[in-house]
């Protein structure tokens, strides 16, 4: 996989093998993986105020449709390309915060699942390494956005 | 004649300032932090970098004190942005 900064402000994503395309699919599952919902989550920090009513009648809503349409960005962007290898994918300098909203919901994901601070790479079982992988491929993602896209 | 049935509600005091305080997640990437600082306050990069330490070392900030209409809305900028926002009453 190669990621590369576009003239216009964006990355462009090259998937060469079978891998890549395993890793950017795994993505909005990732992400979709979480045991509460993100919006849900940040709803509870909010629980003792007095306008949690009207914050979760008004503004959970937005966020759940918000952090929702994140995740369906990516696929679209995934089911563009027709699953071919090699393939393109391309972020434009104007979803660079949505990009990386969905990047980080996939990790708030596995970090709720795995619990990575537990323990360190020699103790993982199978499931929580390739998860591992997965975590730190996003984020490397994240850098890539922040310092060419969201700037 | 008719009764007539009075509902109160508790008012949300507006006359205290609020504060919008961001609290520690094992996510967020530091740079990103500073990122929405900067977006969502116009703060300049070193405020933004002194909060996002305070955050990171201290486990919440205070990022913004004001007005209750204001607060809300930072706070659901900061949350719409994946920070853990909320507000609490000035002391």
């Amino acid at each position: 996989m190669n990621v590369l900064p576009t003239l216009e402000g964006g990355l462009r994503i090259d998937l060469e093998t079978p891998i890549d395309w395993l890793l950017m699919t795994c993505i909005p599952a990732d992400a979709r993986g979480t045991p509460v919902e993100l919006a849900d989550q940040f709803n509870e920090l909010m629980a003792e105020d007095p306008g949690a009513t009207d914050w979760r009648e008004y503004v959970l809503p937005d966020l759940r449709a918000q952090f929702d349409g994140q995740i369906t960005l990516v696929e679209e962007a995934l089911k563009s390309t027709g699953g071919e290898i090699p393939a393109q994918i391309m972020i434009y300098r104007a979803d660079g915060d949505r990009w990386f909203g969905v990047l980080n919901q996939a990790r708030l994901a596995l970090d709720a699942r795995y619990h990575f601070e537990d323990d360190d790479g020699d103790e993982m079982t199978p499931g929580k390494l390739t998860a591992w992988y997965r975590y730190r491929h996003y984020s490397a993602l994240q850098h890539d956005l922040l310092r060419h896209v969201m700037r | 004649m008719s009764d007539t049935l009075t509902v109160t509600r508790e008012a949300v005091s507006l006359d205290v300032p609020w504060n919008v305080v961001v609290h520690d997640d094992p996510v967020n990437l530091m740079e990103y932090v500073v990122y929405v600082f900067k977006k969502v306050f116009g703060y300049p990069e070193p405020h933004a970098e002194r909060l996002m330490m305070e955050v990171h070392q201290s486990g919440r900030s205070i990022v913004w004190s004001g007005e209750r209409e204001k607060a809300e809305f930072y706070a659901q900028q900061l949350q719409s942005l994946q920070l853990r926002a909320a507000m609490e009453k000035a002391e």
